[in-house]
């Protein structure tokens, strides 16, 4: 019984905030450090102006000690407590005292906390209070330039740094394409790559491109998929027949978008609204359809980039001319600087003749390759108009060249015709052998074909129904994964309330005990009762019988000397047994009075009364070790 | 140009070489003061040559023979050291000469970050529990690198993201 309310007792002080150790598990082991730290942390809680006052540690010095017993003591009183208390409570403590203190204490608790944390609160209150904890918190700090943050670490550092990722190295061997990895790829990998943290610029710009990194791949291989899936696998192509074909599509699409937009260019001047880079890719567009009619052709149009980066190299190397020339002409500077002026306006002059000159050949070479495709169509036209003409000589020839003899010719031809349809005829009738086999096979091929074609398109259907319910598995996973951490966490709140019901079920089962306990004592009250009532029955009994055998013995007592005698002995025996009756009820009172005695001197054992009084013989003499120290500095100052 | 390389032993000159690659793919560049062999106009000269020489092979696609015959004023320990880093390095630039060609426009998004706060309460209004988002966009204009910096509530946010998806499926026609 007893360890139950302790245990109930050390749960509520570690709630409080008292560090009761593990092996502590009953109020018997309470020390007085203990004793007055809990009762602190208790009336902290329950009137905090009335516990802050009060140190939750003894004091090394006797009569702090004693003084803060009696504040305590003060205290427990103002909160109403109506038992026995004062400083000796703490100081030299017995078990049943401090245990009814403590249960006095622990019912004073306030409960509203803990009925406002078990109830389910809705998110965005949880979300409010956390707000207006961390806002409080951060109040209490003192403010910090944001420059030496780090000094406090008040707030997160995301705030200092911005998001900036730049492109990364990965070793990245392809191993499911069967292609043997290139031996420099691995040679750089294994010898040259920095770690990924070495790689970016700032050091803080290592997780952007970590997480830059990752979601470009993520992304890059889901809208592949997605692609694939709806579209890619209608083709019924090879995933690189598809790319392949893919890419064809927009190489020429780009193609044609260029074009125009060159085309476009060429009219309207309004170059400041596209950027450099594109403005160089237009201007080379253009230059090339000029010159070198590269795009007429449109096949070596294959790889942009190769249109922005050709010029690159040329310009360098530009520099790396006039770079060269530099260092050599460093003789006097205003001489070499008049040269510069000069050679620079004369080369401004020349390049300006250049490019007019550029742009006359320009337009001549324009009207030019215009007139060559009118000329050349214009040849081609004539070409077919004059082989047209030549087989209609051929012909004409032919029928003058048979003319002399024109009868026999006749008939030659006559007989040549008809031999011809003959050869038709049989012709004909032979084609028809050999085409209704034919015919037949390909109908039968046909409907292989169109049969087949039913069968992939049901596979397709198949295995897209598969698909999607891929995806629908992989959300219902995730949604009931969610389900059982939020599960998870509502059980790990649960154990509370376990144990509040197993107290009930304590509490009920206590109270049907103490419900027995009280029909036995009501049974053995009236076994009493009853008992009581057969002695008193029996006393009557015993004296009316004594009363008539007295008078019986008395009457024949005077005529009879023998029953005098036993008359005598009636009395003394009488005489004797009340005596004895007596003693027994004496000794059942002595003995009832010992019992009261031997409980006395447990309670007064559980009292430790003889550690108590050596400690407080002990504190006696600390304190009159101190009041002598006090005494003499006094006299010292 | 390229020549100076030969300034460099060729057992320190692959490490170089990558460093100019990593410098190509848009990470940091070799630093002059860990090599002191080159002035300093030799060294832009050097890496600006080397650079547009790394491009130059990769977006012509060369061959070996090619490269190699580009390399023709080097010695043949260093022609190997850079056909060797080329060799190694040849998707990685290809993947950077592709990021350039991307962003050949006016604008381009560089990187995004967003921020969302709760406004707890206004001038005007005590309880007011707003959610806003602030969005950071590193936009890259004319080759300078632009930040923009917008607050979004419920609603913008909203009408941002649906024109954004209506761009995406514009995109996902073309394609």
């Amino acid at each position: 019984m007893m360890e139950e309310v302790d245990r109930i007792l050390i749960h509520s002080l570690r709630q409080t905030g008292t560090e009761v150790r593990e092996d502590v598990d009953s109020v018997k082991q309470f020390s007085s450090e203990l004793i007055v730290e809990a009762v602190v942390r208790c009336l902290r809680v329950i009137d905090p102006l009335l516990g802050n006052g009060l140190s939750p540690t003894l004091p090394p010095g006797m009569s702090a000690r004693f003084r803060l017993g009696m504040s305590l003591a003060q205290a427990c009183q103002d909160l109403g407590y109506k038992g026995e208390i004062g400083y000796q409570t703490f100081l030299y403590s017995s078990e049943p005292e401090i245990r009814s203190l403590l249960m006095f204490l622990v019912e004073k608790l306030p409960r509203a906390s803990a009925e406002a944390s078990d109830q389910p609160a809705g998110k965005s209150a949880l979300l409010q209070k956390a707000v207006s904890a961390q806002i409080k918190a951060q109040l209490a700090l003192p403010w910090i330039p944001p420059r030496l943050a780090f000094l406090g670490q008040t707030q997160s550092a995301g705030l200092f740094h911005s998001f900036h990722s730049q492109p990364l190295s990965l070793p990245h061997i392809p191993i499911a394409l069967g292609k043997k990895p290139v031996k420099e790829v691995t040679d750089y990998y294994r010898d040259f790559l920095l770690p990924v943290t070495a790689q970016p610029s700032q050091h803080a710009s290592v997780p952007a491109s970590l997480l830059e990194h990752h979601t470009l791949e993520i992304s890059a291989t889901q809208e592949w998929e997605n692609e694939w899936n709806s579209q890619g696998l209608l083709t019924r192509l090879s995933p690189e027949g598809y790319r392949s074909r893919k890419r064809a599509r927009l190489q020429k699409r780009i193609e044609e978008q260029l074009r125009a937009a060159t085309q476009f260019n060429t009219t309207s001047q309004h170059a400041s609204r596209l950027g450099p880079d594109l403005m160089e890719l237009m201007h080379s567009f253009g230059g090339s359809t000029i010159g070198g009619n590269i795009l007429a052709k449109g096949t070596r149009f294959t790889h942009t980039e190769k249109f922005t980066f050709t010029q690159e190299p040329e310009a360098s190397s530009q520099q790396m001319v006039t770079a060269n020339v530099l260092p050599s002409s460093w003789q006097s500077e205003e001489d070499v600087q008049a040269q510069q002026q000069e050679e620079l306006h004369s080369l401004q002059q020349q390049l300006q003749q250049l490019s007019v000159r550029m742009e006359e050949m320009g337009g001549e070479i324009k009207q030019l390759s215009v007139s060559i495709t009118q000329v050349s169509d214009e040849l081609k036209q004539r070409e077919r108009s004059n082989a047209e003409k030549e087989d209609s000589v051929r012909v004409k020839k032919q029928t003058i060249d048979l003319l002399p003899d024109a009868e026999s010719n006749l008939a030659k031809l006559q007989t040549l015709v008809e031999s011809s349809s003959k050869r038709v005829v049989s012709l004909a009738s032979q084609w028809e052998k050999h085409r209704a086999p034919l015919i037949e096979e390909r109908r039968r091929l046909k409907e292989l074909c169109s049969s087949r074609e039913l069968e992939s398109s049901r596979k397709l259907s198949e295995i897209k129904g598969l698909h999607n319910k891929i995806r629908q598995s992989a959300e219902e996973a995730k949604k009931k994964e969610g389900l059982y951490k939020q599960l998870i966490t509502e059980f790990e709140n649960l154990p509370k309330d376990v144990s509040r019901s197993a107290y009930t079920m304590r509490i009920l089962e206590i109270v049907g005990n103490i419900k027995k306990q009280k029909e036995e004592i009501t049974k053995i009250l009236s076994d009493t009762k009853e008992l009581q009532k057969e002695i008193n029955s029996l006393t009557g009994k015993l004296d009316r019988t004594f009363a008539v055998t007295d008078e019986l013995v008395f009457k024949d007592a005077k005529k009879d000397e023998s029953v005098r005698k036993s008359y005598k002995y009636l009395a003394a025996l009488h005489e004797n047994c009340t005596q004895l009756i007596q003693t027994i009820e004496d000794t059942g009172t002595i003995l009832r009075e010992i019992r009261d005695l031997e409980e006395q001197i447990e309670t007064e054992n559980g009292k430790k009364t003889v550690s108590n009084l050596e400690k407080i013989l002990e504190d006696y003499k600390a304190i009159r070790q101190e009041n002598s120290t006090l005494a003499a500095t006094i006299r010292e100052a | 140009m390229i020549k100076l390389l030969e300034k460099l032993p060729p057992n320190e000159c692959a490490k170089f070489l990558h460093r100019v690659v990593d410098g190509v793919c848009g990470r940091n560049p070799p630093r002059m003061t860990d090599y002191s062999m080159w002035s300093l106009t030799e060294w832009l000269e050097l890496l600006d040559g080397l650079s547009s020489f790394f491009r130059f092979a990769v977006g012509k696609k060369c061959s070996d023979e090619e490269v190699l015959e580009s390399l023709g004023d080097l010695d043949s320990g260093h022609r190997d050291a850079v056909l060797t880093c080329l060799k190694g390095r040849r998707d990685e630039i290809r993947h950077a000469l592709l990021e350039r060609t991307n962003a050949v426009s006016s604008a381009q998004l560089q990187d995004f970050d967003w921020q969302i706060k709760l406004a707890l309460s206004s001038d005007k209004i005590s309880s007011l529990q707003m959610a806003l988002l602030n969005l950071n966009l590193d936009v890259k204009q004319d080759g300078v690198v632009k930040p923009v910096s917008i607050e979004l509530n419920r609603e913008e946010l909203q009408t941002l993201i649906s024109s954004l998806e209506a761009a995406n499926k514009v995109v996902l026609q073309l394609k």
